[in-house]
């Protein structure tokens, strides 16, 4: 028990440090499409790159920041029958999702993108613009980041639902308990 | 049995059974993918799926990845985010409540108008109803309003995004029927015809959107007067009405110059939407720190936010994909396409159902991808049988409004749910938006027997 606990722990560190590493990308975003701005209007010139960087964090931004995003709970739910339900329903519905929605998706998208990812590595694939970003093939590797991140931010949902299944998420972060995460008591009949 | 009726029949389970697998609570995105890929086992196990069409996965989700229009979303995000952290769209909702007075449902008017106005500055539906969601929704709440009635004025104002330009969704639209339009006309034997522009959709929607703004302002007006208690007036000292203009001019003028100076460059062709978001960002972080709330906190609970919600909002978009290769590799998009081709009735009723099934298909798709298969199959069809192009673009555009509204999977909704507060509950966000999907079939239902709302302007602007 206390093993799974610990990997929930080292899962939901690494996808924090990843997920506030990369949430900064967003404020490069602005700055680098900011300058392109400036420069292409005020000075009438403009560096191909430079284009392709702030469109590219994006797309780095929002794959490696997915699994951070699962484990805030921030992923949108049909939640109208999950939200009022007990922690150990709300845990029987993570397990199978995670098992049967979540773990599939991540493993179908590694098979079928592995191939595309290593073909990008095997010429270093560049930006297809003239002047434009080297280092397409490291964008790519991204999708492989993705589904890593997510695939095993699924592990530690699937720990945790054994935990409170268990009856023991006293074992658990305070922010990955049912109880601390969202509060169960809900007013949807009252409404 | 025939293993085409076999795919199309999974097609049309999968349909059906995604809406039962979505009730369970996990996240969308992921059910959406995983309920997609059982299906897909079951078809590969009657030999009418080939897995192999996976493959096509990673060069979508790196289009997605390396996609210059769709930037504008985290940063359209990053400047309402950056408004919302720095209260300044807090107090241009409140200046805009007072000066509205003690009106009873004022605070929900200056809402629609505030949001019409976000509308017009973002024009990305997910951007615009988070934008608003984290703007307005707290505002609303913390006035006693009823939860139903603030996030269905959130909900079907935050949508108005979708239509009022800069709309993305428009300019795909443009892009594709002016390519239809041209092949049509060439093959009626018309050898010069006019050109379909984005700016002609533009022009073409700019009096259907305010004829929404219309629509839910008198239906705010009609619940004020009747309904008192859903949307208490609030009250405004005299002492603050005295401020009143001080106050209209520090909270009101300087977000209304962003916003118009962002649509406005988009307008009038100066810059493209991402551009455009990238100086309105830079834009709000500038009100941020002249009111001294550009803090490195405030910046880093800016990038975590925006971080985050893009991420939600992209692997959504990456979760149908799963669901769209699957269901047109199934033979779904025949089924359609079948059906199609057996309508019976006139040109009016062709185009009615073909917004019928855009507006089913709404409650699992992404836009982009309904019109990336819908309006090919169709819009051909219609444009040989007369139907304006730019009334058709509008059209599809309003009624795509409408099912990014329609529970449980308007996707405005889970956008909504996505960052209202965890104690609001989900049904009241459903319940709340009935009455203004009610006003958008109403103002289609409009746009149908006067197409001239739609046309006029277009056609007054090319002289």
């Amino acid at each position: 028990m206390r093993v799974f606990a610990t990997a929930v722990r080292a899962i939901c560190g690494l996808n924090a440090l990843v997920g506030h590493v990369f949430s900064w990308l967003s404020l490069g975003i602005v700055v680098i499409c900011f300058t392109v701005v400036v420069q292409r209007y005020l000075f009438s010139t403009s560096f191909v790159w430079m284009q392709d960087l702030y469109i590219w964090l994006n797309g780095a931004m929002f794959t490696a920041v997915a699994g951070f995003t699962l484990m805030r709970n921030d992923h949108v739910r049909v939640d109208i029958f999950y939200r009022p339900a007990k922690a150990r329903t709300k845990a029987i519905v993570d397990l199978v999702g995670a098992v049967v929605f979540l773990l599939p998706f991540c493993a179908v998208v590694y098979v079928y993108s592995m191939p595309f990812v290593m073909r990008a590595w095997g010429y270093a694939e560049a930006s297809a613009n003239v002047g434009g970003m080297p280092g397409l093939f490291i964008l790519k590797s991204f999708i492989i980041v993705f589904v890593g991140l997510l695939a095993l931010q699924g592990v530690a949902i699937i720990l945790t639902s054994f935990l409170v299944l268990a009856g023991r998420s006293d074992l658990l972060p305070v922010a990955q308990r049912y109880d601390g995460a969202s509060p169960l008591s809900d007013n949807e009949g009252a409404a | 049995m025939d293993p085409v009726l076999i795919g199309e029949l999974l097609a049309g389970l999968m349909f059906f059974g995604i809406i039962g697998f979505l009730l369970l609570g996990f996240p969308v995105a992921f059910t959406l993918a995983g309920v997609s890929l059982l299906f897909g086992a079951v078809g590969m196990f009657f030999g009418v799926f080939d897995p192999s069409n996976f493959g096509a996965l990673p060069n979508r989700y790196i289009g997605f990845m390396t996609s210059e229009v769709l930037v504008a979303v985290p940063l359209f995000i990053f400047m309402g985010v950056m408004l919302e952290r720095s209260n300044i769209a807090e107090q241009l909702l409140l200046t805009m409540g007072k000066l509205f007075g003690s009106l009873r449902g004022g605070l929900g008017i200056s809402v629609i108008i505030v949001g019409a106005m976000l509308a017009a500055s973002t024009g990305v539906v997910g951007a615009t109803v988070v934008t608003m969601g984290l703007i307005s929704l707290p505002a609303m709440l913390r006035a006693g309003y009823d939860p139903k009635l603030a996030t269905g004025v959130i909900c079907a104002s935050g949508t108005l995004g979708q239509i009022i330009p800069p709309s993305t969704v428009l300019i795909f639209m443009g892009d594709m029927l002016s390519g239809i339009n041209s092949q049509v006309q060439m093959a009626k034997g018309n050898f010069a015809p006019t050109a379909v522009s984005v700016g002609d959709l533009f022009a073409g929607a700019l009096l259907p959107g305010f004829l929404l703004v219309g629509l839910y302002l008198a239906y705010t007006i009609f619940k004020a007067i009747t309904d008192p208690q859903s949307c208490p007036a609030t009250p405004v000292p005299a002492e603050e009405k005295q401020d009143l203009l001080r106050e209209v001019v520090v909270s009101l003028i300087p977000p209304l110059l962003l916003i118009l100076s962002v649509l406005g460059s988009i307008l009038g062709g100066i810059a493209t939407p991402t551009e455009a978001a990238s100086v309105g960002a830079v834009g709000a972080m500038i009100l941020a720190a002249l009111r001294w709330r550009l803090s490195f906190a405030t910046l880093r609970e800016t990038t975590v936010a925006t971080a985050t919600i893009t991420s939600m909002v992209f692997v959504i978009l990456l979760g149908a994909s799963v669901f769209s290769v699957v269901f047109r590799l199934m033979g779904g998009d025949n089924l359609v396409h079948e059906f199609l081709h057996n309508l019976p009735g006139g040109t009016l009723m062709a185009v009615a159902v073909v917004m019928a099934i855009m507006f089913v298909l709404g409650f699992i798709l992404d836009t982009f991808e309904i019109i990336f298969i819908v309006i090919p199959i169709t819009a051909p069809v219609l444009l040989m049988l007369d139907v304006d192009p730019v009334w058709l673009g509008v059209i599809v555009g309003v009624n795509l409004q409408t099912s990014f509204l329609t529970p449980p999977f308007g996707f405005a909704l889970f956008y909504l749910r996505g960052v209202a507060p965890d104690d609001l509950p989900t049904s009241a966000i459903y319940k709340g938006i009935m009455p203004f999907v009610a006003l958008q079939i109403l103002a289609i239902a409009i746009l149908f027997i006067f197409p001239g709302i739609v046309t006029w302007l277009p056609r007054l602007i090319a002289g």
